[in-house]
């Protein structure tokens, strides 16, 4: 429990944090250049600790590496999906099309981040589960995830860009997270029980492990940043064009 | 014109051309009758044990046959230019909504009384072993679907391609609908006790999505 409300005050500060800064969309943008630095950095650091800090782990050999970029992924792409639906409610509230571009932003790229989860995943299954996939809560409930936002994109894809639009698809994205808990309880219903290891935090890491995890996730998370404010900035000269 | 009043008549409007034309509820009917006796024959030429998985696969039929109907919950009104007149009534359209919602309902508890009457016919399932909590399920899951149907629909009667993007945008959020309905059925007809967990849940999805479709509908339409 303690640790749940850990990972929900760290996900709730990065959301403010994401959102403040996107509520001015010049400033979203040109922190582009800070997040693009940063992430290099910080990836570059990742990759080093994950070659040469990680130990190669006993029971499950080289493959087990795969953690690392896996792990990460996943608060990455819940940030996007939370800050779709932030969006979304900006957009309702305001009526200003610059927070249906935050919206658009991140939800493409938490459909990036969520669909690099389910590529990482099966590849690290295969050799240590004996298959690519199993129907257990996990694995199901970012299954259904990755289709409630890639839908969100098709919605978006198919739509004119009027106002109406937009009010349409900040709807399905604000649906797409209050169904979230539902799907994961339903999920869980259906499996009642799960194979997926824990959280990490759980099982006391040594710090050879714990380094490049937790670079991974600021990494990831300044990648994150980093994509998102170019995105933001792509989807504001689209806006202008038009 | 209060909002309770403008809900009824946009109730009775819709079931008034759904009774009127038969054309929505006939398809509908139809398409059960056809997908139910396909599950029936289907599952009689494989293995015994498959036929655990008819209730579950009933759900499935249920949500085919309503997502016909659904997909039509707002041709009327965008085909003949009435939905101008429709918004522009002077109450929250929140109204509207539950008005739409309301008919869509009706339309589906209809339509799943006739799946459940075929199921017993043709597929032996008896629904006397514990009828309450196979009506709790039946409404219930008939909510969510009848709300999240409505808003779904209405949020994709304008966009091109619509009959794709309505699956697309209601499947995977009405798992949690089909999961919690199927426990409860299922458990139902095994003669065990009410899956209260389920049947808590599912109600709290209602209201949620119910919740969400009265506030959005307005703003969609504001819009």
């Amino acid at each position: 429990m303690e640790e749940a409300l850990r990972y929900a005050g760290v996900g709730l500060v990065a959301t403010a944090a994401l959102t403040w800064l996107a509520a001015d969309e010049a400033r979203a943008i040109r922190s582009a250049r800070v997040a693009g630095v940063l992430a290099l950095a910080l990836l570059a650091l990742w990759f080093g600790a994950v070659i040469w800090v990680a130990p190669i782990e006993r029971a499950q050999g080289i493959v087990q590496k795969i953690f690392y970029v896996h792990v990460p992924c996943a608060p990455v792409a819940y940030l996007g999906f939370v800050m779709t639906a932030v969006g979304g409610i900006g957009f309702l509230w305001r009526r200003d099309a610059h927070w249906d571009r935050v919206a658009i932003s991140s939800a493409e790229v938490g459909v990036l981040f969520c669909t690099l989860i389910l590529v990482t995943g099966p590849i690290w299954a295969k050799p240590v589960w004996n298959h690519w996939w199993v129907w257990d809560l996990r694995l199901t409930s970012t299954l259904v995830l990755w289709f409630i936002y890639a839908a969100y994109l098709f919605l978006r894809t198919l739509s004119s860009g009027t106002d109406e639009a937009r009010a349409f698809a900040s709807i399905y994205g604000i649906l797409g997270t209050a169904a979230i808990p539902f799907v994961f309880f339903a999920v869980d219903l259906a499996q009642g029980k799960t194979l997926h290891p824990s959280n990490p935090a759980r099982e006391g890491l040594p710090a050879s492990m714990l380094v490049p995890l937790l670079l991974g996730f600021v990494a990831f998370a300044c990648v994150f940043w980093y994509l998102f404010a170019r995105r933001l900035e792509v989807a504001k000269l689209e806006a202008r064009q038009s | 014109m209060n909002g309770p009043r403008v809900a009824l008549a946009v109730l009775r409007k819709d079931l008034l051309v759904d009774l009127r034309s038969r054309d929505r509820l006939g398809h509908m009917l139809i398409f059960a009758a056809l997908v139910v006796v396909l599950i029936s024959i289907v599952l009689r030429t494989s293995a015994a044990d498959a036929r655990g998985a008819l209730l579950p696969l009933l759900w499935i039929a249920f949500l085919f046959t309503s997502l016909l109907g659904l997909a039509r919950s707002f041709q009327a009104e965008t085909e003949d230019g009435a939905w101008t007149n429709l918004i522009l009534v002077p109450v929250d359209r929140g109204w509207v909504f539950l008005g739409k919602a309301g008919a869509n309902l009706l339309a589906l508890l209809v339509v799943e009384a006739w799946t459940a009457l075929l199921a017993v016919i043709f597929l032996d399932v008896d629904w006397t072993r514990a009828p309450g909590a196979a009506l709790l399920a039946g409404v219930l899951g008939a909510i969510g679907l009848s709300t999240l149907g409505t808003l779904l629909s209405a949020l994709s009667a304008s966009a091109r391609f619509r009959e794709f993007l309505l699956p697309i945008l209601l499947f995977p959020l009405i798992l949690p609908v089909l999961v919690f309905a199927a426990d409860i059925t299922g458990e139902a007809i095994a003669g065990r006790a009410l899956a209260e967990r389920s049947a808590g849940a599912l109600a709290l999805y209602d209201w949620v999505f119910l919740l969400i479709g009265y506030l959005g509908f307005d703003s969609l339409v504001e819009a």
